[in-house]
Parts: structure tokens; C-alpha cells; sequence
């Protein structure tokens, strides 16, 4: 099913699909609180969030792996998806410059499927990780 | 049940297997485009039907993170079950650890993919704890739990997506 953006053999072990970069602003994390549902206050109310003894409102882990999810969609495909896992290791702050990456890890043959394993992570202008994770999608193949 | 003389271990063994929620969610145009904006999605084919088409999907698809969202939206009050599960078996392990102190983080995230969800869509979704456990990082005491929620098609029964939402309590 869907988008035939790549094929199987088009890549290779190290490649990397199209990198984004978004520099974070509050009102991001307002309009996902909105399309979430998640109105945790340390995500909007910066009185609310200082009081709790953060610097400010910092980002949803969820909209950051939702930025890569993105990130990884541009490349493979969404109906190509299989499986996508992050840990989420680090806050992100407003006006933090964060930068996706998707890198092809492995490529494999399983029963007759074709899957490529993808190293995924959004790091900021100075390269701290804040979320780090794997993906595989199921590729389209020319044979 | 839990008194003071039951051990956060014992709390933990006691919910693995709990049903943490039963929801029937209809995907709807609206918060499936809203949602591909929040989260900076900027295909065509979360916007405009046609474009999907034209990609080979049969209607506009929820982007890969949207089964964290689509209850927010398309939970209606009328087409609920009527025994849905009394509490929350998450607060009955970390309630009793919120009350020392500490946070609560969402620690990993994962989905299993059996096919996109698609607007018109009716899902139905049950959770359950899949695992509990405490593990002592840098002197601190992090309690995790896991929850397993698997969404079907309501219609053909078929699995959908599955979400692995992974909370700590970091003491």
C-alpha cells in the first residue's frame, strides 16, 4: 500500500533521508497542546512551570518525536512504517534549534519482506540528544 | 488492596496485567490535519483527500505519532463502553511515590504499525500494564511502568497500531 517514494535497492547501509531543522517556539508547544489533548502546564504556563522550579515551559516529548516522525515519513513513507521507538533522554527548551536525523542502519530480507532498520535522533545547535530511537519500515522492491 | 504495609514491589507485581482503559475513537478530517500541523507534518496527503489517493492511500492518514492524540478528539461520551475500568492502576503504583515527592517523565515511546490509521476510521483500543519495575539510578530510585494499548478496526477486528507508553517516577 502507498507512496513508492523509495525503493529497496535505491538505498544503502549509512545513507540518510532529508534532515529537518525547527527552531522551537512556545507557540509550537501550544498548538500541539491543542492537537495532543495535553495540557500538562509545564508545557504552556511559564508561571505555572518557573514555580516548579524549570527555567521555562519546555517542549512535549511527543512533539519532538512527532517532528521526526515527520522527518522519517518524508523518507520511507507513512504506510511504509512499521515501527518507531524513542527514548526520550533530554528537555527541549523555546527557542532551541533542533535538527532531525535519520540514518539506514541495516538493511534485511524476512520472508520475502523487504525492512530497513533506521537510527533516528533530534539533537540541538550543539548537538545534545534529545530523543534517540530506531524505526524499520517495509520497502517497495524493483526485483 | 493497598495499605501502608504493602511494599512498592508488591504494588508493582499486583497491577501487571490491570486494564488501564477501553476507548472507541472515531477518526475525523479535522484533528487528523490539525494534528499533522502541530507536529510540523508538510506532506499534502495529511490535508487534501485527493493527494492521499494519488499516493495509493485510500483517505488522508494520521501521522505516525497521532494514536497519542486521536483519543483527545474522537473519544464521544455516546459510543463508550459501559464498564469501562474503575481508576487508574498507574496512579495506584506511583500515588503512594507522589506523595514523597519525586516526577513523573514519559520515558520511551513506542509503535508497532500493522496499517496506517485513516480518517472514517472507527478504533477501539484496549490498555493494560505489561510491566512494572523499580531500577536505582544515580542514587535515585526510578520506578517504570509500561502500557500496552492495541487498537483495532472496530468493523473488520483487524490490528491497527500498537502503542507502548513507557512512564517513570523518578524519586
Amino acid at each position: 500500500m502507498g507512496e513508492q517514494k523509495l525503493f529497496f535497492e535505491d538505498i544503502k547501509e549509512g545513507d540518510s533521508g532529508p534532515s529537518r531543522t525547527h527552531k522551537l517556539t512556545r507557540t509550537d508547544l501550544v498548538r500541539y497542546a491543542g492537537a495532543s489533548g495535553d495540557y500538562n502546564p509545564m508545557h504552556h504556563d511559564e508561571i505555572a512551570a518557573q514555580a516548579a522550579g524549570q527555567p521555562s515551559v519546555f517542549g512535549h516529548g511527543m512533539f519532538t518525536m512527532g517532528l521526526l516522525g515527520s522527518a522519517i515519513e518524508d523518507y520511507v513513507g507513512v504506510a511504509n512504517l512499521k515501527r518507531y521507538k524513542v527514548r526520550f533522554s533530554r528537555q527541549t527548551w523555546p527557542d532551541e534549534e533542533l535538527t532531525t536525523k535519520v540514518v539506514v542502519a541495516k538493511k534485511r530480507n524476512v520472508d520475502g519482506k523487504s525492512l530497513v532498520d533506521l537510527d533516528v535522533r533530534v539533537v540541538n545547535q550543539d548537538g545534545e540528544e534529545k530523543v534517540v530511537g530506531e524505526a524499520t519500515a517495509e520497502l517497495p522492491s524493483r526485483s | 488492596m493497598t495499605d501502608d504495609t504493602t511494599s512498592v514491589e508488591e504494588h508493582l507485581k499486583e497491577i501487571v496485567g490491570e486494564i488501564t482503559t477501553k476507548s472507541k475513537v472515531v477518526i475525523e478530517r479535522g484533528p487528523v490535519s490539525f494534528f499533522a500541523d502541530a507536529v510540523l507534518e508538510n506532506s499534502p496527503i495529511y490535508k487534501d483527500p485527493n493527494e492521499a489517493r494519488k499516493a495509493g492511500l485510500p483517505d488522508i492518514p494520521g501521522a505516525p505519532t497521532y494514536c497519542i492524540g486521536m483519543e483527545a478528539w474522537g473519544k464521544f461520551p455516546e459510543i463508550q463502553s459501559d464498564d469501562p475500568p474503575p481508576g487508574s492502576p498507574i496512579m495506584k503504583a506511583f500515588g503512594p511515590l507522589m506523595a514523597k515527592g519525586g516526577i513523573i517523565l514519559h520515558g520511551e515511546q513506542e509503535f508497532v504499525y500493522h496499517r496506517p490509521i485513516f480518517v472514517g476510521d472507527v478504533l477501539v483500543g484496549e490498555g493494560k500494564i505489561v510491566e512494572a519495575y523499580q531500577k536505582e539510578s544515580k542514587g535515585k530510585t526510578m520506578t517504570f511502568v509500561v502500557t500496552e494499548t492495541n487498537w483495532v478496526d472496530e468493523k473488520t477486528g483487524e490490528p491497527v497500531v500498537t502503542s507502548l507508553f513507557n512512564v517513570i517516577h523518578r524519586g
